[in-house]
């Protein structure tokens, strides 16, 4: 079930300073991360990303993805430390017509002498801040357990 | 000559195949079924569709089951990329329908939405004419990604009643020549003025391919197929800035001295010479002008000496699945079928000529017409197999794949290769 991003994945997603990293996974499950400058989001709250080798593993498990309804991740870090991950399913590769080819021009203008082998459509359907203040502030309030002692000891005297 | 028609009912359809087939994509297998039954629109699917922005049935070398040149959707795209090249077919043969539902165009089947689909986009120049006066759509016609030649219609192995027994190119030529005034033969100057138009629309095509009828004529046989294809191919050249370019011919199998010719005085980069079916003695029957002219022995070797010359993964075979169950002469069961067509692929792969197939539809142009294709099983079966050994043998297909080409469903698969 497709989500709305909340308003700080959005800001995430559109400073370019951002790094983005998408994840998938091959054939047999192994998982190939890579970062991809070319993903951002559309003003209908899907993913957009480009991919510029037809050859590239992302673009084969991609394939995969939309086949075999399979889950892929994008992982972002801002500028500032803040950290989420969206999950998501590529329901469309647009590999033809006016939105494939806008992207193509787009793309060469501000890249160069580059190729577009398919603009990929993702919907996001969960999302997780990873900052990691945020996430051990979270571990600590509901899982009692995860910590070492030695944390919680006395300074000796 | 009579047949026994098969009732689609009784076979396993498109859900319980994708049940039986968990690693073959359903994208695919529906497109595979598509292809096999054709299909029809609805009046709300042809309402939206709209001569500006969508490509309407272009002249092609090749009839269709309506035997009508209406202006239709050329084909279909699926979500994937993957491009179903289809034809309008009569209600009656139980195809698939496309529809328009809540502003979406979908693929039905039995009353149940299987997946949406788009109408190809048309391509800029397909207003346009050259400067000799004819609609440049007329010169070259377009796939999603591709500019297809079919420089000349007529096939001569027809002059003496050899076509191939599933073709229809002569009847379909002669029905676009009376109907559209489409030219029975192209000339380089049109052709390279209209490539030249083409590519003034970014992002667009990704690759050309040349195919005509084989023309038997010239000192050594075909020398006038060959001088053809190189003017031609010469002419597209001029619009490049580099000697070789992504290109593919489909034709007749050609001797060692006029596969280097077409290498060495063209851009052309890879070669494919159909035969059609894998089998000597259904080639004899079915393909009758290719074994008079050539031979089943001879043209295998012709395609491996094209290997040496343009190179591994350059070189390829096109068969027309299923026609090896044509019947008389035919397998009279589809695990022999595919046995000897796949065991005859492996010998070809593994020596580096890669195998296609394209849907076997029987057109009401070629003496094949009263024939059923076979099941939707077989096609998949046939799929995997091919794309199995493409894998095995690690040989690619970049050049006829699901977007230079959109034709072959074992090339589909190929795509994560």
């Amino acid at each position: 079930m497709a989500i709305v991003l909340p308003d700080e994945v959005v800001r995430l997603l559109s400073e370019k300073e951002t790094v983005k990293v998408l994840a998938t996974t091959d054939e047999k499950g192994t998982p190939h991360a890579a970062v991809k400058q070319t993903l951002h989001l559309e003003t209908d709250g899907n993913l957009v990303y480009l991919e510029l080798l037809e050859s590239s593993q992302t673009n084969k498990n991609m394939v995969r993805s939309i086949w075999f309804n399979r889950k892929i991740a994008v992982t972002l870090k801002g500028k500032d430390g803040l950290s989420y991950q969206i999950k998501g399913r590529p329901v469309k590769a647009v590999i033809t017509g006016p939105v494939f080819q806008k992207h193509y021009v787009d793309i060469r203008e501000r890249l160069g002498d580059v190729d577009l082998a398919a603009v990929w459509i993702i919907e996001p359907e969960e999302v997780f801040n990873q900052t990691y203040p945020e996430r051990k502030v979270l571990e600590e309030s509901t899982r009692l357990y995860f910590k070492h002692l030695d944390r919680l000891a006395k300074p000796s005297i | 000559m009579p047949v026994t028609l098969r009732k689609q009912t009784e076979e396993p359809g498109f859900k319980e195949i994708t049940r039986q087939y968990p690693d073959v994509p359903p994208l695919v297998i529906l497109k595979i079924d598509v292809q096999r039954r054709g299909v029809c629109y609805t009046h709300r699917a042809i309402s939206v569709m709209d001569d500006s922005i969508h490509q309407l049935r272009s002249p092609y070398i090749f009839g269709s089951r309506d035997a009508q040149l209406k202006p239709l959707p050329e084909s279909l795209l699926l979500r994937d990329g993957t491009s179903i090249i289809v034809d309008p077919t009569p209600v009656e043969k139980n195809p698939y329908t496309v529809d328009l539902v809540d502003d979406k165009l979908v693929l039905v089947d039995n009353g149940e939405i299987l997946e949406e689909v788009e109408y190809w986009p048309k391509p800029d120049y397909y207003n346009k004419k050259t400067s000799s006066g004819i609609l440049m759509s007329y010169i070259v016609s377009a796939r999603p990604q591709r500019l297809n030649i079919f420089q000349s219609g007529f096939c001569h192995f027809w002059k003496n009643d050899r076509g191939c027994l599933y073709c229809d190119i002569v009847t379909h030529f002669k029905q676009q020549r009376d109907e559209l005034g489409i030219p029975a033969k192209l000339s380089a100057g049109d052709v390279s003025e209209t490539i030249q138009e083409a590519l003034k629309e970014p992002g667009r095509y990704t690759g050309i391919c040349l195919t005509a009828g084989s023309d038997t004529r010239g000192k050594e046989s075909f020398d006038e197929e060959v001088a053809f294809y190189i003017e031609i191919l010469q002419a597209i050249g001029e619009n490049f800035t580099t000697k070789k370019f992504p290109s593919q011919l489909i034709a007749t199998a050609f001797n060692e001295k006029q596969l280097a010719r077409l290498y060495e005085e063209t851009g052309l980069l890879s070669y494919t010479a159909d035969l059609e079916v894998l089998n000597e003695d259904l080639f004899n029957w079915i393909c009758p002008g290719k074994a008079e002219w050539i031979g089943y022995q001879e043209w295998k070797k012709r395609l491996l000496k094209a290997v040496e010359i343009f190179g591994r993964g350059h070189v390829s075979t096109g068969i027309v699945g299923g026609v090896e169950l044509a019947k008389p002469r035919g397998f009279t069961n589809e695990n022999d079928a595919l046995k000897s067509t796949l065991d005859e692929a492996e010998y070809l792969i593994s020596h580096g000529v890669n195998t296609v197939y394209i849907v076997w539809v029987p057109k009401p142009g070629s003496y094949f017409r009263d024939q059923q294709n076979p099941s939707l099983t077989y096609y998949v079966r046939l799929a995997k197999g091919i794309h199995d050994l493409r894998v095995k043998y690690g040989l690619l297909i970049d050049y006829d794949d699901y977007r230079r080409c959109g034709n072959h469903p074992d090339t589909d698969l190929s795509r994560v290769l």
